[in-house]
């Protein structure tokens, strides 16, 4: 165990000068950043890209859509998993309303990841036993078809992670250019949450003989509803 | 761990025998080569994304004292244990204690080029934790007992079948050597080890020094899995993996995502500010940065190798390079190997003897500085570890005559034609058809493998000089 | 203009056609040509070996000798960047030499650079019937930047099928010292070389280092495949005889 200022001196004495007692001047950066018009051009972009990459995705405009896209993805599937498991639907405590009424009227219950238990080992457990983990998100980028979420008490990091499917909601507002604009944006709100997590499809390795293989620890099958209201 | 008991020539003749690792090897550096074609041309400007990149970089190394502070300061500000680490030794040491502290019986490690740097895992296994490796490939050679092949992809000299025979025992049945059944195997056996894991030791590709953040990204997801259950979370971090801001970090990370795999992002890119905050329902409650130095704060003060700091571990250099091509990792030795391999474990391990061969390993084409997204020289870097090697003495004798004489003859023009003379007579001996076919040493280093063409009879010096005095 | 050739050391004693017919060829286009005495060779062997200060001396020479050259053209992008890419480091502790030096870089160029960027005469009028294909050398790509030159000579030669090459990118193993040093890999990476050159389909292997040249020759030789290597200047100087 070293003390900081030896260490830092150190590294002060091998740079040749005292070490800066200010922000050094930032560096110019000029890359020109990939931009698009409008909010709906980046939505069909964002939705495009995040399909490329395996996800599977779909842009609403109303309740109605909403109920449709879900009933198509799914079907009777959650029917079929609640026998089994009550809580196969694992979700932040907060979705978007759209999200929510669309849940209550096709009758799926949504277990909500913070209050599933007291003990975290046994939320984990519930977690990676769901079939379907439910999430919104606070940002998105066009470019390479990501969602961003932040963490927060009321939501859980687990949710979307360790079920083997992900679903996550977005507005197409919140849908950027690139991570450029992300990372502004996140930076300007201050110290960062604990977490912020983006994620561009589904979990992938080529370790093996560079073959891509899907889902090898987080979700197999990724989808996001971006809603347009 | 076979490898590391052979001289380099043995490891470069096992690797040259070795079909299915070259095959494998051109096949993925292609892949990985073409994929990021692809990802920097779509920028269409990818030499000024390189240029930022490079700026970048330079700026941190050049005030990495105080960004360094302004990291650490953050971290300890809220309540992360800040560990500095001279040696690996030192770092060993620290991960020991937290681990022996907890009392863990399950570390899960996601992949961590520093863990290898420090040969941290044997070193846990003595204490009788279960160390396990979640990133597929570093999970096949953790079995296999053997160090990385390739800087992203460490498992790329196995065969799926040789996958398939390492995983059996484990499964304690016959399994099917396609990938889609390897991975759900491992997604299976890992989920357990996700779950009941004590303590998350991680890697860190960019440490946000105003914000005090690590980043890391994964394909795979087993960094979130790592960063996220486990109640204690270690990461390792070299110290020089610094971004000053958030501002920064976007080109970082599109240099890295697109120069590793040609991906405009990797598929998860997780931002830590640890630890939790208290009302968080997951993530570590307690969470310790483990800092290490290993001799890089002597590359900082060495101006001839300072842009070596500028690493950003992406392989591409790894993918265009023709030695690596041929070998594969293994032959070099070394925990890093390829060309930036080359250039740090010198100056890492400051071994000459053990670490001599691997400035050599290269024609010095500049393929990996052409590839390098923060564009390190890599091949001028290799000629000065040369130049270092030769000036403190530690290359042949022999050598060093050949280039006394090289120095006398080549400064001398006229006595220089006499000797080509004598070579032209010399060389009879070993002439057939035109060309050399053999020779003494080092000639026959040459001449085993390939002919040489003959001593003109006359140098072309001679040949002007006569034609212009017939003038 | 009064040209200097730079005769490097491997042209000079093994292929010393090679440097006769650059001569020819500028003469041809109208130039006067000289050969400064007592040039020798770049240093490059003992540079990229690490012997930096035999390199000075040998590099010291080079520089003496064509002090008062107005323009120094040699047959070899590799010397010639070992010029432009390290003299200014060999020398940096040496302000005379220093600003020799750079003056020596202002004005040295690799053959078919100078041919076609500064004498802009891509045409030399040659005819050559041949399938062929070319290697483009590390050296001359990669630290002198040189692209399109040697191709845009080579497509004004009538009759000449230039054929790609496969991965020509790939280094071809010669690495001067690395060849003697590292003897097995520099083998594995020229029978690469050698087999995309053969499924490149050409009778002809073309380049502008006779370095490279005669580590691909010297293989194919060895493996008994009748290819045969020509320095682009070899080509050009048959094919401006017809
Ligand atoms: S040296 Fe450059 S190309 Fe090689 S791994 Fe580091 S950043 Fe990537």
């Amino acid at each position: 165990m070293t003390n900081t200022t030896e260490f830092i001196n150190h590294l002060a004495s091998k740079l040749g000068r005292p070490t800066p007692t200010e922000t050094p001047p930032p560096v110019e950066i000029s890359v020109p950043q990939y931009r698009l018009s409008n909010t709906e051009e980046r939505a069909s972009i964002f939705l495009q890209n995040w399909q490329a990459l395996g996800g599977k995705g779909a842009i609403v405009k109303s309740d109605n859509d909403m109920l449709q896209c879900l009933k198509e993805w799914f079907g009777d599937l959650p029917v079929t998993w609640f026998k089994d498991n009550p809580q196969a639907l694992i979700a932040w405590d907060m979705l978007p309303s759209i999200a929510e009424s669309a849940f209550s009227t096709l009758n799926w219950p949504l277990t909500r990841y913070t209050q599933s238990s007291l003990d975290p080992r046994d939320r984990y457990s519930i977690a990676a036993h769901a079939e379907l983990g439910i999430t919104g998100s606070d940002l998105g980028i066009a470019l390479s078809g990501t969602i961003v979420m932040n963490s927060d008490p009321l939501r859980g990091r687990a949710v979307s992670l360790l079920p083997p499917r992900h679903l996550a909601f977005i507005e197409t507002t919140k849908i950027r250019n690139n991570l450029f604009e992300v990372l502004e944006e996140i930076s300007a709100l201050g110290t960062p949450p604990a977490a912020i997590e983006m994620i561009s499809g589904p979990s992938r390795t080529s370790d093996i003989e560079m073959d891509l293989s899907i889902g090898v620890h987080g979700p197999i099958e990724v989808y996001v509803v971006v809603t347009d209201n | 761990m076979t490898m590391y008991n052979l001289t380099t020539d043995q490891r470069v003749d096992k690797a040259l025998a070795d079909n299915f690792l070259r095959q494998a090897t051109r096949r993925a550096t292609d892949r990985l080569r073409n994929n990021k074609y692809k990802a920097s041309d779509e920028l269409g400007n990818w030499e000024e994304w390189r240029n930022a990149g490079e700026t970048i970089r330079k700026h941190v190394i050049a005030n990495l004292d105080f960004y360094l502070q302004q990291l650490i300061e953050q971290m300890e500000k809220r309540g992360v244990h800040v560990h500095l680490a001279k040696t690996p030794a030192d770092a060993v040491g620290i991960v020991r204690n937290i681990v022996r502290e907890h009392d863990a019986k399950s570390v899960l490690k996601s992949k961590s080029m520093i863990s290898e740097e420090i040969h941290l895992n044997h070193a846990l296994e003595e204490d009788g934790a279960a160390v396990v490796e979640t990133d597929l490939g570093e999970y096949i050679i953790q079995i296999a007992g053997e160090p990385p092949s390739h800087i992203i992809v460490p498992a790329m000299h196995k065969t799926r079948q040789q996958v398939a025979d390492l995983f059996e025992p484990i499964a304690g049945h016959a399994l099917s050597s396609d990938t889609p059944t390897l991975t759900r195997f491992v997604r299976i056996q890992m989920r357990e080890q996700f779950l009941r894991g004590d303590i998350g030791i991680t890697g860190c590709n960019f440490a946000v020094a105003n914000t005090g953040s690590i980043v890391m990204v994964t394909n795979e997801g087993n960094g979130r899995m790592v960063s996220t259950l486990p109640r204690v979370q270690i990461t390792l971090m070299g110290m020089e993996r610094i971004v000053p801001s958030f501002r920064e970090l976007d080109i970082m990370l599109n240099l890295l995502a697109r120069s590793a795999t040609g991906q405009r992002l990797s598929s998860y890119t997780t931002i830590l500010t640890p630890p939790k905050k208290s009302a968080d329902s997951d993530g570590p409650e307690e969470y310790h940065l483990v800092i290490l130095d290993h001799n890089r704060s002597e590359i900082l003060g060495d101006k001839l190798f300072r842009t070596a700091l500028n690493c950003i571990r992406c392989g591409a250099c790894f993918n265009v390079c023709p030695v690596y091509r041929q070998l594969g990792g293994h032959a070099y030795g070394s925990v890093y190997s390829g060309p930036i391999g080359s250039v740090i474990t010198p100056l890492l391990e400051k071994d000459w003897k053990k670490w001599g061969h691997l400035p050599y390993f290269s024609s010095l084409c500049g393929a990996c500085t052409e590839g390098c997204p923060v564009r390190i020289p890599l091949h001028d870097l290799l000629v000065k570890l040369r130049m270092r090697k030769t000036q403190s003495g530690h290359t042949p004798q022999v050598e060093q005559q050949i280039f006394k004489a090289y120095r006398y003859l080549f400064t001398r023009e006229k006595t220089l034609r006499r000797a080509l003379r004598l070579g032209a007579h010399l060389q009879r001996p070993f002439v057939r058809n035109h060309r050399i076919t053999g020779g003494p040493a080092p000639l026959s280093n040459w001449t085993k493998s390939r002919t040489l063409p003959m001593v003109a009879p006359k140098p072309f010096m001679q040949i002007w000089a006569d034609l212009n005095n017939k003038r | 203009m009064k040209v200097s050739l730079f005769a490097t050391c491997l042209t000079n004693a093994f292929y010393p056609e090679v440097d006769l017919t650059m001569a020819k060829i500028l003469k041809h286009l109208g130039h006067t040509v000289d050969v400064p005495e007592g040039q020798v060779c770049c240093g490059q062997i003992a540079f990229n070996s690490g012997y930096v200060d035999d390199a000075r001396e040998v590099a010291r020479t080079l520089i003496d000798s064509f002090e008062r050259s107005e323009v120094v053209v040699g047959p070899s992008g590799s010397c010639i960047a070992m010029i432009h890419h390290y003299y200014p480091t060999l020398f940096e502790k040496e302000p005379v030499y220093l600003k020799k030096a750079e003056d020596l870089i202002h004005k040295s160029y690799e053959f078919t650079q100078f041919v076609v960027d500064v004498l802009n005469k891509p045409d030399l009028g040659a005819h050559y019937k041949a399938k062929a294909t070319y290697h483009p050398s590390c050296h001359a790509t990669r630290l002198l930047g040189i692209g399109e030159a040697p191709l845009k000579l080579l497509q004004h030669v009538k009759g000449l099928e230039l054929l790609p090459l496969p991965e020509a990118q790939l280094c071809c193993g010669f690495g001067g010292t690395f060849s003697v040093k590292m003897p097995k890999i520099s083998e594995a990476m020229v029978a690469e070389k050698a087999e995309h050159v053969l499924t490149s389909g050409a009778d002809i292997l073309l380049g502008l280092d006779m370095g490279c040249l005669m580590n691909i020759s010297g293989y194919l030789e060895k493996i008994n495949k009748p290819v045969k290597t020509m320095h682009i200047i070899q080509l050009l100087g048959e094919g401006m005889k017809s």
